[in-house]
């Protein structure tokens, strides 16, 4: 029985255990002459997760180990000793027999597949059900000790609150452990880069060209600079041109002069702007932009514009970044006391006077702040510079010409041919452990900024 | 603003001439610094406005004429053809084999030659005898007369009609146009089958179930764990410093760079735990991953509007502490929950980064039948499409992109309906 039906039957089983548990605890409450300590539904909850709990955690654990467990078994049987004895050929070998056996249709290319086969599917077929037999079993014994000990003076009602509270404290725990793998799953990936690659030659080297790595010298072609300095270029220079000066003003704008009814208006219209996917303004950059930019610099008499040019990418990703720079702003703006600006406006002060004198400058950490949060989201973006920026890393500062970055690098390098051990795509992790902590560190002081203005007004 | 000079201290101050032409220049001047600035603001709020509109409008007019297939027609001379295959079978559930046995390939080439001359098996699509085939089955009759059947035109001819593309066929497409032979009509393939090389063929079903799926794993995994861990932080966690590592990592979590988590799921659901390439199952829990702090966060806020006197009444009637959360804090911040899950999928719906980094970009002609299947999705179907050169793909692509933001305008009026209709202010 496959896992999908068999989380279902243990699924239904707890509710079976629920019903009659429940039904159960309210006869006996009813004619026992003691007062109850938990309710009839605490006491069929009570029921249910010791039916449906240890079974789930076992199936859980089965299907982590059962496939090793049938290939142990087929590797047993006399068919499988004219296998070879390592490699990527026994792997790639055992792996067609499963899908031969899943599917008799299936093409194999190795015809000890076929011989195979029977084997596997006849392991599969019996651990498959030494796996249904003891969920079962499980949830039956649970059960069992479980309605066992319904009577009015069991306190199930303590049990099911600290299982619950178990529960929760373990669903909280996930996002630790998202972190820590994130940062564990590269900082490993990156070691074993490290080792092959000197981290200086990554860190400090200008040449950067992953499609011919000698093999003498992997560092030599490795260097990350020009990556950082386009992504920089791009994300930090260009795009917040763009999305500084539109996304303040606009907020100045929405929130200080415009009447209440175009605010209710606008402002989630801007909002638009950062809701629409990313592929799709890479698409619109690729696709418009690039080449009406690489037609204005010819224009301008740059002869050899780049259809790709750093221009078009960090064009696009300053108008995503807009609403966001917009809304940071809006908050902070918001939290200066009305009094300082009521001062402002009775000394006779222009609105604008008072926004420029006395606004923006009680509310620029927090604006500072948001600028810093918008250029780790830019030069974490991946999908505009993926479409639209080119894949030659050059250090330039003009900004018609080729530039790169180091997301748009991570996507090249893993969607390559490459096996996973190759220098070529552990620079992937290298890369992404480099981004990781720069929006990191951005983000730490960003908030740690905007924390801090805020406690000065409150 | 200019200071004016401090006036001398000890002699007597003169009062201001407000009226002085000085002075009042210096109004006129600070009035229209007042007036550009606010222009500048209104200009800042209208050319962001404007943007949006130039890039949806430039996708409407690529998109339109993806929805529609250019399609001409075809005389085909069944009876003389003598098929072989009998009305009965086409009647009876072996009906596409029996046709594909019968030569109705070869049948549609011989009547494009007889009807557009030596060009004529280029004019029309590859594909365009599956769609005779479906007006025979349709129809069985026709296998004993002549028939006039639209089928769908050759990527080729579809640029030569709109002046481009080999001289030879734009020949052919003007005297087609001259005889009106060419028409075009709402193309239901494009919504209903999946990804192929030929533009004129490719549709998007694939890609939307590839969607569905991982969006269902997403939801399944993201919502609850989301969820119960808001209720922990915000019910349960005692103040310390394991409590301030929790939140720390959701607030840095929904920070990370979309691409990182296509990282994570690559060493870790794929390197490390062997599950399948490119499967939604995979794409989904990578997805969760990522949206989850968007749904703590956003159910912490919804948990902590709710005022402690319904806490505070429910205990105090004897109700425990699971009960109070479950029966009463739950259902009411249950609005503010689920527009924020709702906002969270959006957001993974029109992600594409990370699944390019496990593998969810290959071509796949069928649409997915499991969640482990290979399986690609509505962003990454249109990255795919878009490395296309051929014209058709454009409008293929721009087609896609409309109706991926259908459905994330359906996704965001739905989480504005429920906030609007729903949400309670205390």
């Amino acid at each position: 029985m496959n896992s999908f039906a068999l989380l279902f039957l243990v699924l239904g089983l707890g509710l079976i255990g629920w019903l009659t548990a429940r039904a159960r605890a309210g006869r006996l409450i009813r004619v026992s002459a003691t007062r109850s300590h938990s309710r009839p539904g605490q006491h069929a909850t009570y029921v249910a997760l010791w039916t449906a709990l240890p079974a789930l955690l076992f199936l859980t654990a089965w299907s982590a180990i059962s496939p090793s467990l049938v290939r142990e078994a087929v590797l047993e049987t006399p068919a499988a000793s004219t296998l070879p004895q390592f490699g990527f050929q026994r792997d790639s070998i055992l792996g067609e027999a499963r899908r031969l056996a899943n599917n008799p249709d299936a093409g194999a290319f190795n015809e000890e597949a076929r011989v195979l086969a029977p084997a596997y599917g006849k392991a599969q077929t019996r651990y498959s059900w030494i796996g249904t037999a003891l969920t079962v079993l499980l949830a039956f014994a649970g059960f069992a000790y479980a309605y066992s000990r319904v009577s009015p003076v069991f306190r199930a009602r303590t049990r099911v609150e600290r299982t619950v509270m178990l529960v929760l404290l373990i669903a909280s725990l996930i996002a630790i452990l998202t972190t820590l793998g994130i940062f564990v799953s590269l900082l490993i990936e990156s070691a074993r880069f490290f080792s092959v690659v000197p981290i200086t030659d990554f860190l400090f080297g200008t040449h950067w060209s992953p499609q011919v790595i000698s093999s003498t010298d992997p560092g030599k072609s490795l260097g990350a600079v020009p990556l950082f300095w386009g992504t920089f270029f791009i994300g930090a220079v260009i795009a917040m041109i763009v999305a500084i000066p539109f996304g303040l003003m606009s907020a100045i704008y929405l929130t200080q002069y415009a009447a209440p009814r175009v605010r209710k208006w606008m402002k989630p219209i801007l909002e638009i702007l950062a809701g629409v996917p990313t592929v799709v303004y890479g698409y619109f950059a690729a696709l418009t932009v690039a080449p009406a930019i690489r037609d204005f610099a010819v224009m301008l008499g740059f002869e050899y514009a780049s259809s790709e040019s750093a221009l078009a990418a960090g064009l696009v990703m300053g108008v995503m970044i807009i609403p966001f720079v917009s809304s940071m702003a809006d908050d902070s703006i918001a939290a200066v006391p009305t009094s300082m600006r009521d001062g402002s406006l009775a000394m006779g002060a222009t609105t604008s006077e008072t926004i420029r004198r006395v606004l923006l400058p009680a509310s620029l950490p927090g604006v500072v702040a948001g600028i810093l949060l918008a250029v780790s989201r830019a030069i974490g973006e991946t999908m505009i510079v993926v479409m639209a920026a080119s894949g030659a890393a050059t250090i330039t500062l003009n900004p018609f010409e080729s530039a790169t970055t180091v997301t748009k690098q991570i996507v090249d390098l893993l969607t390559g041919e490459a096996e996973f051990d190759s220098p070529k795509t552990l620079a992937a992790f290298a890369l992404g452990l480099t981004l990781f902590v720069i929006t990191f560190l951005l983000n730490i002081v960003a908030l740690r900024v905007v924390k801090k203005y805020r406690e000065a007004y409150e | 603003m200019n200071n004016p000079p401090a006036p001398d201290a000890g002699a007597p101050r003169r009062p201001t001439d407000w009226r002085g032409t000085a002075m009042q220049r210096r109004i006129r001047r600070r009035y229209a610094a007042e007036r550009r600035f606010r222009l500048i603001g209104l200009g800042a709020v209208v050319l962001s406005a404007g943007f949006l509109a130039f890039l949806l409008i430039t996708m409407l007019s690529n998109g339109i004429a993806g929805f529609t297939r250019t399609e001409v027609t075809l005389p085909i001379d069944f009876r003389a053809a003598q098929l072989d295959v009998t009305p009965q079978q086409l009647e009876s559930r072996g009906a596409d084999l029996a046709l594909a046995g019968a030569g109705l390939e070869e049948l549609v080439e011989r009547s494009a030659t007889a009807a557009f001359g030596a060009h004529g098996p280029d004019v029309i699509s590859p594909h365009a005898w599956t769609g005779v085939r479906d007006a025979l089955k349709d129809d069985p009759s026709l296998l004993n007369r002549k028939a006039a059947i639209s089928v769908p035109v050759s990527q080729d001819l579809k640029s030569a009609l709109d002046g481009a593309g080999k001289p030879e066929m734009q020949a052919i497409a003007a005297k087609l146009k001259q005889h009106d032979m060419i028409g075009s009509s709402f193309d239901f393939g494009f919504l209903m089958s999946a990804d192929s090389t030929d533009p004129t063929d490719v549709g998007i079903w694939g890609a939307v179930k590839g969607s569905l799926f991982t969006m269902l794993v997403t939801l399944a995994i993201a919502f609850p764990i989301g969820v119960l861990s808001a209720v922990y932080l915000e019910e349960y966690a005692r103040k310390n410093r394991w409590t301030d590592l929790i939140e720390v990592s959701i607030n840095n979590l929904a920070a990370v760079p979309s691409i990182i988590f296509g990282l994570l799921g690559l060493a870790v659901f794929l390197s490390f735990m062997n599950l399948p390439r490119s499967a939604s199952l995979v794409g989904g829990l990578t997805l969760a991953l990522m949206i989850m702090p968007v749904i703590v966060i956003a159910s912490r806020n919804a948990i902590k509007a709710v005022p402690p006197s319904i806490r505070d009444a429910a205990l105090g009637v004897g109700a425990s502490k699971v009960q109070v959360i479950f029966h009463h804090v739950l259902p009411l911040a249950l609005p503010g929950i689920l527009t924020g899950t709702i906002i969270g999928m959006a957001r993974a719906l029109g992600e594409t980064a990370p699944l390019l980094m496990i593998g969810m970009r290959a071509f796949i002609a069928q649409p997915p039948e499991g969640l482990t299947d290979p399986a690609t999705v509505l962003p990454v179907q249109i990255f795919l499409w878009s490395d296309q050169i051929s014209r058709g793909f454009v409008e293929r692509t721009s087609a896609a992109i409309i109706v991926l933001l259908l459905f994330l305008l359906a996704m965001n009026a739905l989480a504005i309906y429920l906030r609007n209709r729903f949400e309670t202010r205390w």
